[in-house]
């Protein structure tokens, strides 16, 4: 099968098929499925931004005068789409390949490895994107409180990046599903990886520094010019460098990964390749 | 082309031919021909790791061929994938229905993976629920199902696209014996509507009973194919002599038995099994004609006891 024919089984329709299990089985348990992204940042949100920020005066970030709180409103945003679309396309994926055997039910059907691989990542994508959007909605309930004061087009302009970020990330968490031994074994990349990778990224705290390996990894963390570009966004409702630079990286992981996790998928779930 | 235009022309409903697949350097199926008709059953028989399932992936694409070719219905599987899957039914040896699903949900969910979409699919679930004695339970999820309806929600969920081929991997494995009938009895049903059948078993039992034709695998290659008897006389021999393996005389039968170029005979329990054709019998009596032994029809237990030994 040639790359070509890997990106476009994206759009065919048993990767939809495959992508309307996942949205059939989370509607019906929706009541208690939302309620942690609804609850999670609320939590955060009043424990980080309004108790810790208390004692954080106001500090300059990139030139204008910021709350603890309302730099942390967008870096959870980013956050959010990054470690859900993870922990789905890790957990919740490995869970249905090796325990649920839901995978294999689906490949003796019409539906390929090629579909499956693309319907997990556009679910952990789309659950990234509305766990987002949740997030966006507590911060329009901190912001009737009067605790931020955010551009809301900014947030909305942010949604499309948030999903292809989402899309990025749940292609990495497929990678780690084709790789670890067994679910135990997930702890590694989890602590060793993502939870280093999702705090080192301008997320909860800024980071900055001269040295070249700052400097490298500043550059080419999606996360952080996600966290950057959006924060800009939400504050100032302008944009900068880091949205076309978190968006290029992001697709740049989409068509690397992708193809890879669907060979080592192959060799682990079919045994061949 | 429709099931009853197959049958009606009485083409195959599978051609394979020449299979070939190998895992890490081995070959595991090693240039496999099956065949398999309208209203046929093909049972697969052999040893563990004989190749039984992966000749059945390769066959329902699960897997892809290093060499060798599919049709299922006249469908090239290599060239026209989904057009050939689309006409197959599989119901794999573990449970893989969908455990998010209630049993009816089950049957909704497959019929969403199949394109062209079954016409009538709410009646045609309706029908299967019903057939298959699921409905009661139609609104619970499979895990409070006994390991028979468990089976049961496998056959109807291969069925819901109306297969012209199906595909059974140990169907009954693990089944009591009442819920194994129930089993065979709808499978036999399947088989008079015209449904190509293939299934691999390691019930000798359950092989005899339903299959029409069978073939014999040992390391990945066929080395026995046809109806039963033919295969057990090409495989095992005409007649099989049960002895006492106690018996002071064994020494000498085993003496007897490499003397006139015959197999080792096989020890089960406290007997001793010798295969033998009709002069080969005669010539045993006249030598040994003192001891106590019992002559039977060759099984297909006899069959599989032979193949485990040689693996």
């Amino acid at each position: 099968m040639s790359l070509r024919d890997r990106y476009r089984a994206a759009l065919q329709w048993q990767s939809r098929a495959v992508l309307g299990r996942h949205l059939t089985v989370y509607r019906r348990n929706w009541h208690t499925a939302a309620l942690p992204p609804l609850l999670e940042p609320i939590i955060l949100l009043l424990a980080f931004g309004v108790g810790l920020g208390g004692f954080i005066p106001q500090f300059a970030w990139r030139g204008h005068a910021v709350s603890y709180l309302a730099y942390l409103a967008p870096g959870m945003l980013a956050y959010t789409a990054f470690m859900t679309a993870f922990f789905q396309a890790l957990f919740a994926a490995y869970i249905r390949m090796h325990y649920q055997k839901t995978w294999e039910g689906q490949l003796i059907t019409q539906v390929r490895l090629e579909h499956v691989v693309w319907g997990e990542a556009l679910w952990a994508a789309t659950l990234g994107t509305a766990y987002a959007l949740i997030v966006i909605l507590v911060l329009a309930g901190f912001s009737l409180a009067g605790w931020l004061h955010l551009h809301w087009a900014g947030a909305l302009l942010a949604l499309p990046l948030l999903f292809l970020a989402a899309l990025a990330f749940a292609s990495l968490g497929l990678l780690f599903t084709a790789l670890v031994p067994s679910i135990d074994h997930m702890n590694i990349p989890f602590f060793l990886v993502i939870m280093p990778l999702g705090f080192a990224s301008s997320t909860y705290f800024p980071l900055e520094g001269d040295s070249l390996w700052t400097w490298a990894w500043l550059t080419l963390n999606p996360l952080h010019h996600l966290a950057e570009g959006v924060r800009l966004l939400l504050l100032t409702g302008q944009t900068d460098h880091h949205l076309p630079a978190a968006g290029g990286l992001f697709v740049l992981m989409i068509l690397i990964l992708i193809p890879i996790d669907e060979r080592l998928l192959r060799r682990r779930v079919l045994g061949e390749g | 082309m429709s099931m009853a235009d197959a049958n009606l022309q009485n083409e195959p409903v599978l051609l394979a031919t020449g299979l070939v697949k190998q895992f890490d350097g081995r070959r595991v199926v090693d240039e496999v021909d099956l065949q398999c008709r309208g209203g046929q059953v093909l049972g697969l028989l052999g040893a563990n790791g004989a190749g039984k399932t992966t000749t059945l992936r390769l066959c329902y694409g699960f897997l892809q061929p290093d060499a060798g070719a599919v049709q299922v219905a006249g469908i090239d599987r290599r060239t026209h994938p989904e057009e050939a899957s689309r006409r197959v039914g599989v119901c794999t040896q573990d449970d893989t229905f969908d455990t998010d699903f209630t049993v009816r949900g089950n049957l909704e969910q497959v019929g969403r993976y199949f394109r062209p979409r079954p016409p009538a699919l709410a009646a045609r679930i309706g029908a299967l629920l019903e057939r298959f004695g699921l409905d009661r339970y139609a609104d619970a999820k499979p895990d409070i199902l006994s390991g028979g309806y468990r089976r049961r929600l496998m056959l109807a969920r291969a069925l819901v696209h109306q297969p012209q081929l199906l595909f059974l991997d140990e169907p009954t494995t693990g089944l009591d014996p009442q819920a194994r009938l129930e089993v065979w009895e709808l499978i036999d049903t399947l088989r008079r509507e015209g449904l190509g059948i293939v299934l691999t078993t390691h019930y000798m039992e359950e092989a005899e009973r339903l299959s029409d034709e069978l073939l014999v695998l040992r390391e990945g290659r066929t080395v026995a194919t046809g109806p039963s008897q033919t295969v057990l006389g090409d495989l095992v021999g005409e007649h099989m002599l049960v002895l006492e393996a106690a018996d002071p005389a064994i020494p000498a039968v085993r003496d007897w038995a490499r003397q006139a170029g015959l197999p080792e005979p096989t020890r089960v329990l406290s007997a001793l099994h010798l295969a033998l054709d009709g002069p080969g019998l005669a010539q045993f009596s006249a030598r040994f004609g003192e001891l106590r032994f019992e002559v039977r029809p060759p099984t297909l237990d006899d069959l599989f006891l032979k193949l485990a030994e040689k693996a």
